[in-house]
């Protein structure tokens, strides 16, 4: 997750309402949104909250009915839609491959309507397939048909990406995909993102996910209204209204714990054997490499429970895992050359986590 | 004469007739083709007819259009060739033009429905990459409903053939004067060789149409449609 709130607004939605035609109440109604350049905005809301609605009005493929929609400055409510559309990525949940072209011909759909040469879509095809980690000799003369769920909706993103947009609108991308995979593919998404920097909204109906992938958070409710926009962090604590806080839900505090870096974290200090005073705090033995092998002293206890380690690179939701898994209460975190950072304790998570000042 | 006798000695007459036959349905399962094909895709997608047309206008002209379809279809076909007569004449004119509306229910039947089998997801994705009408007509649409338009044609060239019989009522070129006369003349020399030949004859032009269909769908089936 890059930092949020830095950066100019890349689409603002200004006033933005749409009832349908017939309909007795507006299905969004006089909505005011700035997503910030290179962010990931999540919007999740129950069924029918507009939520949807408003990420089609981004690229109208619904109209909306007052409003404006700025893109990097722009007004573009009144512009060619279709020309609009070619310049914003669009994923969708069912991907909508075309299943009469290859996978590199459904990658290169927006290229060859923007009249790029052969050369430079057929290289574009290759990095795009590289991105989501497809092999392009394998893939790319494949049909959609014979591609797995998870594998179409790669493709789907690097479909989306084809033209570089700036902007990425994807609604519900990994919603059709099994659990593990989505898990995988998200981890991929955030790892991408990195890389690409995009302005995405995003459409979820999955809190976990939206805490996990997003910078901010869209909150919808009954109406069409947008209820809070913020932080997952601020979203989960300091919920706006009594509406947010029971669409979080009870679970709000253990999913905060996903968003909490070990590294930021004021850890326990620990010694290494021999070296340190037993001044209260564990010691452990090393091998040769100075990595751990074992505690040596652990306070308050006689024997020592066996050491665990954590990527400092985890979440405290991981170190929490770690622990319920091997039964310990106290975990090692170790950085990337596997020496010990510190350490973690059950009753730190209970007593308050001090985060590192400034971090 | 035994039938292979008859055969033998009509056989230039035989192929000629067949050759008839088979251009006279050719023809007339085309121009239905093109008719169907058009009416189709204009009233399937709103933005390709007028802008005036609101959605039940342009739906209502659709459903229109096959109910006035499969009611010719229900025309005794004698009865249309009888009463195309006084304004066409008799001959090639009006049996094209009888054939041919009664080629257009079965071909537009399949154009509406192939085309409205495409999945909502590759039209909604089509839209959203901004392709617009025409492009989405032309490069995703009527593609993946080829196969469904395809039988479509195929039947209408079944039917057509038997139909296309009756042609020999109004002098209509192709087997039907010749099978006409035979039943008329039935009992007399050769008679029923006659209409035997001209039945097989017409067994003959769909099994060659079937060929042709075979042909014409293997190389005309996009790759990653194909069963």
């Amino acid at each position: 997750m890059s930092d949020s709130g830095a950066g100019k607004t890349m689409i603002a939605l200004e006033g933005i309402s749409k009832t349908y035609p017939k309909a007795t109440a507006p299905a969004v109604q006089e909505l005011n949104l700035e997503v910030p350049e290179g962010t990931i905005s999540m919007f999740i809301g129950p069924s029918g909250c507009g939520k949807t609605t408003t990420l089609k009005m981004m690229n109208r493929l619904i109209e909306p009915t007052t409003g404006r929609i700025l893109l990097d400055g722009d007004d573009v409510t009144k512009v060619n839609a279709d020309e609009l559309r070619r310049r914003i990525g669009y994923v969708i949940q069912q991907v909508g491959l075309f299943p009469h072209f290859t996978i590199g011909d459904n990658i290169a759909v927006v290229p060859r309507i923007l009249g790029w040469d052969k050369a430079r879509i057929s290289a574009r095809v290759d990095e795009l397939l590289h991105l989501v980690g497809m092999e392009p000799k394998d893939y790319r003369d494949r049909y959609p048909r014979q591609l797995s769920g998870g594998q179409q909706q790669r493709v789907g993103v690097a479909r989306g990406l084809a033209a570089d947009p700036s902007v990425m609108l994807m609604d519900e991308p990994f919603g059709a995909i099994d659990p593990i995979t989505r898990e995988r593919i998200q981890d991929e998404f955030l790892e991408l993102q990195q890389q690409i920097a995009k302005t995405i909204c995003f459409v979820t109906h999955d809190l976990t996910e939206a805490v996990k992938l997003g910078d901010r958070i869209a909150v919808f409710g009954p109406g069409g209204t947008l209820q809070q926009y913020d932080t997952p962090d601020m979203i989960l604590t300091q919920p706006a209204n009594e509406f947010v806080a029971e669409f979080v839900g009870s679970g709000a505090a253990v999913r905060r714990l996903s968003l909490l870096e070990l590294s930021r974290l004021e850890l326990q200090t620990v010694g290494l054997d021999g070296t340190a005073e037993r001044n209260g705090s564990p010691t452990y033995e090393a091998d040769a490499e100075g990595r751990p092998v074992r505690w040596a002293y652990v306070p308050g206890t006689e024997a020592p429970p066996q050491l665990v380690t954590v990527p400092h690179t985890g979440t405290v939701y991981d170190a929490v895992d770690i622990m319920l898994d091997s039964q310990t209460e106290l975990v090692a975190v170790v950085d990337d050359e596997q020496k010990l950072r510190g350490a973690l304790w059950w009753r730190d998570l209970v007593e308050g986590l001090k985060t590192k000042a400034g971090a | 004469m035994d039938f292979f006798t008859y055969v033998v000695t009509q056989l230039n007459q035989l192929v000629f007739y067949g050759q008839q036959h088979f251009l006279l349905v050719g023809i007339a399962v085309g121009i239905a083709a093109l008719i169907a094909l058009a009416a189709g895709t204009l009233l399937h997608t709103n933005r390709l007819t007028p802008d005036t047309w609101s959605k039940p206008v342009r739906m209502g002209t659709r459903e229109g259009l096959l109910i006035a379809s499969s009611a010719a279809l229900t025309i005794p076909s004698l009865a249309l060739f009888g009463m195309l007569q006084p304004i066409l004449g008799l001959g090639a004119t009006p049996s094209l033009v009888a054939l041919t509306i009664y080629a257009v229910y079965p071909i537009l039947r399949n154009v509406v429905a192939g085309l409205s089998s495409v999945d909502d997801a590759v039209l909604e994705s089509a839209r959203g990459m901004g392709m617009g009408p025409i492009r989405r007509m032309l490069t995703v649409q009527l593609p993946l409903a080829w196969p469904v338009i395809l039988s479509g044609i195929r039947v209408a060239v079944l039917i057509i053939i038997g139909i296309a019989v009756v042609a020999g009522a109004i002098n209509g070129p192709g087997f039907g004067s010749s099978l006409l006369l035979g039943l008329q003349r039935l009992g007399s020399v050769n008679s029923f060789n006659q209409v035997l030949a001209a039945t097989l004859g017409c067994l003959v032009v769909a099994a060659v149409y079937e060929l042709v269909f075979w042909v014409v769908q293997r190389f005309t089936t996009p790759r990653g449609i194909r069963v």
